[in-house]
């Protein structure tokens, strides 16, 4: 789609009856790869470019209607490849995790505690939401009331009641609930002292109720004293569990970091077993292979160059289960040794890994060592030829100037003189032209040089 | 401005659990104005042991349209026993703390920036700087520039920083 097009599209955030997804409060942390880069929203009707790049329609909308340099010239926002078309279909999976994503029902100033996945929001605020501010049924009334608290017979319930108690006005759709828990004139005893105080003061009184029973700030080190406020402070200053408490604490953050430890090095033992246990068994069965492997070919020899006699076939028979029996040792040697040896190459392998990082972490230094030098020499360079270009730019105005001045006299005198006039003929067209390159690259540098 | 606030907190969000070193946030109170402490990070002998402050102003269009953004200057305080901070030395940057860069422009300008980044692109900015003067003309325009940074035709011709 060309971008003219993509412009004409609607862009739909006015429209009343949607949600604005931005607005939304995303209680939860989202993937940074979710985020439209511009507005840091996980991406709401995502569109893509050519650079494959993704941002939200209204945003890239935006984006491109302010670009400095007009449509025509614009280019990726994130990298700056220049743009022709937009591109409506992105990855599902992209729309999919931007919808999976909880957000707070937008109502949840007016009391509903949902919290859905985005995709779901405008379903639940349509239908289910029964805190949705609706407008009120009744013509002269404007204003709004939450949907469930809308009455069957389509009665205004703004309409103002004098609280009995209070004497404050009262909203017809609050009244009931104002008189069971809001009304600031009900009254209640502190559970502490007894004391009959207004409901709205309860809780400053229990903060500042010298009756109420606490614990000792030690009680977790184990001071069992419970006392009244007013007594507490006393306690506080003599208890010998407050002092040490400091102590406690250091001891149980380095308990916690030993346990984390013990726990490190009980899964490395694990892992370490674990490889013991392999190594074993195959040790176990290649020694096995190894002794079959012996013990037949004894026999297989002997038959070769023996008689095949009964006595021969008990006398054969007798070795063999000598042999069988001796494996048993040289088998233990064997993975003794064999340990060993995986030991010692374990080790050649360590030592080895660690002289490549060694040789890594200095071939690094070396590179950045040498880039540093060549950036150096680089700037140099670039200074010196800036200068170079300077002095000839100096040197060649007169030269240009006296060249123009003998190509004036040149077609008045005509092409008498040859070699003369050409090299003036020459030279004077292609020094006019620089000439007016240079102007024009003067007239641009009106503003504040740098 | 719902669209800019809105943006500008989130990133005060990302921004107050993470940060780039040498970048610290002195003031972001509310969605208009924000000031940064950046410093050089590398052995710069120009710059070193020394913190500059940032100034932000964002517009209603932010960050469709660019921030103005200048260093400013502010003397030692004893009660909060911060250093002064002065306006850097850079051959792009003017004493009164107007910063000529291409990505402040509208032109160099991307709604793809953010004032990480923006602090970042100028901490580069000096750690790159080896000339230790101010830009060409810097005493005549900060005696005659009344103008914001906004207003003002920059004309980036140097690609070397």
């Amino acid at each position: 789609m060309k971008l003219d097009q993509f412009l004409a599209m609607d862009v739909g955030s006015e429209d009343d009856r949607f949600l604005d997804l931005r607005a939304l409060e995303y209680i939860s942390d989202y993937d940074d790869h979710l985020m439209c880069p511009i507005c840091h929203c996980p991406f709401i009707r995502p569109v893509r470019l050519e650079c494959d790049h993704v941002f939200c329609q209204t945003c890239l909308n935006s984006a491109i209607r302010s670009f400095a340099t007009g449509r025509d010239g614009f280019t990726c926002p994130t990298c700056r490849t220049p743009t022709r078309d937009v591109y409506l279909n992105v990855p599902r999976l992209l729309t999919n995790m931007c919808d999976e994503i909880p957000v707070r029902c937008p109502f949840s100033s007016e009391g509903c505690k949902e919290v859905v996945p985005r995709g779901h929001i405008q379903s639940h605020a349509d239908k289910y939401c029964g805190y949705k501010l609706m407008d009120c049924p009744s013509a002269s009334c404007d204003l709004r009331t939450r949907k469930k608290d809308l009455s069957p017979e389509d009665k205004c319930m703004h309409e103002l009641h004098k609280c009995l108690r209070c004497d404050e006005d009262i909203m017809e759709q609050d009244y009931e609930r104002h008189v069971q828990e809001l009304c600031p004139s009900l009254k209640t005893t502190c559970p502490d002292c007894q004391v009959t105080v207004f409901r709205k003061a309860l809780r400053e009184h229990i903060e500042a109720c010298p009756e109420a029973i606490h614990p000792c700030s030690a009680s977790k080190y184990g001071c069992p004293v419970k006392m009244k406020r007013a007594e507490l402070g006393t306690h506080e200053q003599s208890c010998p569990l407050i002092t040490i408490g400091p102590y406690f604490e250091a001891q149980n953050s380095r308990l916690d970091s030993m346990e984390l430890t013990v726990r490190h090095l009980q899964q490395r033992n694990e892992i370490f077993e674990d490889g013991l246990a392999s190594i074993r068994s195959t040790l176990v069965e290649s020694s096995r292979a190894f002794s079959a492997h012996n013990s037949s070919n004894t026999p297989t020899t002997d038959t070769n160059d023996t008689l095949d006699t009964p006595s021969e076939i008990n006398r054969r028979s007798t070795p063999r289960s000598t042999t069988t029996e001796d494996s048993t040792t040289p088998l233990s040697n064997a993975t003794t040794y064999l340990l060993s040896l995986h030991e010692s190459l374990r080790e050649e392998v360590a030592q080895l890994s660690h002289a490549i990082t060694d040789l890594d972490a200095r071939a690094s230094m070396a590179i950045m060592n040498e880039c540093l030098r060549l950036k150096e020499d680089m700037a140099h360079t670039n200074a010196a030829v800036n200068s170079v270009r300077m002095q000839v730019q100096w040197l060649m105005n007169p030269r240009l100037h006296q060249g123009q001045r003998a190509a004036g006299a040149d077609t008045s005198t005509g092409a008498q003189s040859g070699s003369a006039g050409r090299t003036g003929a020459g030279a004077g067209p292609s020094s006019t032209g620089l000439l007016r390159l240079r102007r024009l690259s003067d007239t641009g540098r009106e503003g504040t040089k740098l | 401005m719902m669209f800019a606030s809105k943006r500008l907190a989130k990133e005060l969000a990302k921004m107050q659990e993470h940060l780039p070193p040498g970048i610290s946030i002195f003031k972001a109170e509310n969605l208009e104005e924000w000031q940064m402490d950046i410093k050089v990070l590398d052995d710069n002998p120009i710059y070193r042991n020394e913190t500059y402050r940032l100034k932000f102003t964002f517009g209603s269009r932010y960050p469709i349209e660019p921030p103005e953004v200048q260093f400013i200057d502010v003397p030692a305080t004893e009660s909060a026993q911060e250093s002064r901070r002065p306006i850097p030395i850079h051959p792009h940057i003017y004493s009164n703390g107007i910063i000529c860069l291409d990505l402040l422009g509208s032109a160099g300008w991307s709604p793809v920036q953010k004032v990480e980044s923006v602090c970042m692109s100028i901490q580069s900015m000096l750690t790159a700087n080896h000339k230790n003067e101010r830009p060409p003309g810097d005493s005549e325009f900060v005696t005659y520039n009344r103008r914001r940074p906004r207003d003002i035709n920059f004309l980036y011709d140097d690609d070397n920083v």
